[in-house]
């Protein structure tokens, strides 16, 4: 039996539901040494900001139980070094592209989104309104991350929308109480789908030199530990939303994906699990086209939202 | 190219309390893989622990290689339960391989404790492809965690000895031991061991203005390049990039690149 895996995210047409996450997939090019990237529904590139950036003083990574903190803090090549060195092998491999974009404005995010559509550096944006890692974002009080505040996140979104034609999803942070607020903020202004997740705020301490294991002392949790967690927040944006949903947050395995699908998702994206398995986000559309055989099911978006409660 | 594939653990034992070699049978790693590099082990399926473990290529043979651990937290621990004729998943090989330039005058190796692990490949390189078997400082806690000696010496190596307890060689650092050893413009010292060791290796071969490259350590989660968790401060004045990859840009380093004074 033939089955459609082919999904269209807010006019972004994927040929398979499958992505991967910002910043767990880089460019592309170091894993298509283990896969040919081309098979992915889309590759969502680490976010690009105006200038390069460093990113946080190491340590910046750990490792947790089912997951991982890190605080890399968006290194990044910057938009001029993506367009001139990084886009070219994507464009060749035939790869979708969701660009991710990160900004301390509205105005560089538009900019951002601007230059992206001009040179023909992505087929939709993702506008990362949601990293811990940076600057002020430690604390959730005050609502540090755009994402926080229901009323920034559309200020941006409209500024972005203003800016391209291209698809735009916004993603946002589960650092939150209610993610319903931003999505429907997000949706509102105009936005063409959501992402969810980000990695949810933590941090360690090492007992023994009584010292925090991040030099940024906080990170973002990433991994299976947050499966859950991200789950849900899918499930209740679903419920409420109008626009897809790319769903993540800890996803290994298709049948992983079935469950952000059938709680309302769209798309999925692989985040961390790719930097155990490099080839895990191939598996997991080979997975899903196996599930609709063995549910007989001929067009993968019969299933978006579809949990029988 | 760096490729992924179980592999067949042919043998695994202890050579000292909590330290083990563990080799594997895997002849396209073998065929591709250079001193100095590194591959990311798959302890154990499921999701815990979540991430591979990197370790050095010990020593390269014709059908496999071997690895040389310490175990220290509970990645190494569930390793070293795994027995022969068991299939690992292994990643690699990853990583920048030390340098192997000929026109030295001298070759000297420093390892403190574990860091030991990658240099028994490298000296056979030396041997084999330059005809100079390095002199090789070997430093450890005690006695018995001086590993390896054997094989250098069945290469032809000078091996110097230093323990922090006196209980072989001399009680002092690796890093004394070099300096007696004159290292000068000429010699290429090749270090890996605890960041301090490296750290002050670093700074008797700049005083000397000996070449040195060190293996370098960091977390890791991807082990190729992608997460950029691993990162080390770059010396700017030497290198363009703030923050290089230990997985990627190294693990091997000339150390004029690395920013000491965060360690
Ligand atoms: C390029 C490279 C080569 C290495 N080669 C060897 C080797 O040949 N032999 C050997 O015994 N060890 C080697 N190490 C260190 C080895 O990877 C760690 O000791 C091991 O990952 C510890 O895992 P664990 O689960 O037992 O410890 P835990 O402390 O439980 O580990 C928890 C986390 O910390 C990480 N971690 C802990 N210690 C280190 C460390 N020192 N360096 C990097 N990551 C660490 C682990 O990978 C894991 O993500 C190497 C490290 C690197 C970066
Ligand atoms: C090392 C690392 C770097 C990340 N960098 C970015 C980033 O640059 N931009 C972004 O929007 N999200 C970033 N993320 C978040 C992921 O895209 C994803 O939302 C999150 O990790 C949850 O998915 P996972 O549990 O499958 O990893 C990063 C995550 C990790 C682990
Ligand atoms: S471990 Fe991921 S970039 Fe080095």
């Amino acid at each position: 039996m033939g089955v459609n895996l082919q999904v269209n995210v807010g006019g972004l047409i994927m040929k398979n539901p499958v992505t991967v996450a910002s910043g767990t997939f880089a460019y592309g090019q170091e894993y298509d040494q283990y896969f040919d990237i081309a098979q992915l529904g889309a590759v969502t590139v680490k976010s690009l900001s105006i200038q390069p950036r460093a990113g946080n003083r190491p340590p910046r990574l750990v490792e947790t139980p089912a997951g991982m903190l890190n605080a890399i803090g968006l290194q990044n090549v910057g938009i001029d070094a993506y367009l001139r060195d990084k886009l070219p092998y994507l464009r060749e491999k035939g790869c979708t592209i969701i660009g991710n974009i990160y900004g301390h404005a509205p105005e560089e995010y538009a900019e951002l989104a601007r230059r992206l559509e001009a040179e023909n550096g992505a087929d939709a944006i993702e506008a990362n309104l949601s990293c811990p890692n940076v600057h002020d974002a430690r604390t959730v009080r005050g609502g540090a991350l755009v994402a926080q505040a229901p009323e920034r996140v559309a200020e941006y979104t409209r500024a972005i929308k203003a800016a391209t034609k291209l698809p735009v999803f916004v993603k946002l942070t589960p650092n939150i109480i209610d993610i319903v607020e931003p999505a429907l903020a997000a949706q509102e202004a105009g936005a063409d789908g959501v992402a969810l997740i980000n990695t949810l705020l933590g941090m360690g301490i090492n007992p023994e030199t009584r010292r925090p294991i991040l030099r940024n002392i906080v990170g973002g949790l990433s991994g299976p530990a947050i499966r859950p967690v991200a789950l849900k927040m899918v499930w209740d944006a679903a419920k409420h939303l109008r626009i897809p949903i790319i769903g993540m947050g800890g996803i290994c395995s298709a049948a992983d994906a079935m469950q952000f699908i059938l709680a309302g998702a769209t798309a999925v994206a692989v985040g961390s699990y790719s930097f155990r398995q490099p080839d895990a986000a191939l598996r997991v559309i080979q997975g899903l086209e196996a599930y609709c055989q063995r549910h007989q099911v001929e067009d993968i978006r019969q299933l978006i939202g579809a949990m029988e409660a | 190219m760096p490729y992924i594939a179980d592999c067949r653990i042919t043998t695994h034992q202890e050579v000292a309390p909590e330290h083990y070699r563990l080799v594997v049978h895997a002849p396209q790693l073998a065929k591709e893989a250079q001193p100095g590099q590194f591959c990311m082990l798959q302890v154990r399926e499921g999701h815990y622990p979540f991430l591979r473990r990197p370790m050095s290529i010990e020593r390269i043979f014709a059908d496999g290689v071997s690895f040389l651990y310490k175990v220290v937290g509970e990645g190494t621990r569930m390793l070293s339960g795994m027995s022969q004729g068991q299939m690992l998943n292994v990643q690699g090989p990853l990583g920048k391989p030390f340098p192997r330039e000929s026109g030295f005058d001298r070759y000297i190796i420093t390892a403190g404790g574990i860091g030991i692990a990658p240099f028994p490949a490298l000296a056979d390189a030396l041997k084999r492809e330059l005809g100079k078997a390095p002199e090789v400082i070997i430093a450890a806690r005690t006695e018995r965690f001086l590993l390896c000696e054997k094989d250098f010496r069945q290469m032809g190596c000078k091996v110097h000895f230093a323990t922090d307890d006196g209980s072989a060689g001399e009680k002092a650092f690796a890093s004394e031991v070099l300096k007696r050893l004159s290292p000068a413009a000429g010699t290429v010292v090749y270090a890996c061991g605890p960041m301090p060791m490296m750290k002050a290796t670093h700074a008797v071969c700049a005083a000397a203005g000996a070449v040195c490259y060190a293996s370098l350590e960091a977390e890791m989660a991807c082990g190729d390049g992608v997460c950029l968790g691993c990162v080390v401060e770059a010396n700017v004045e030497v290198e363009t990039e703030r923050m290089v990859r230990v997985c990627k840009d190294g693990p091997v380093f000339d150390t004029q690149l690395i920013q000491w004074e965060s360690y």
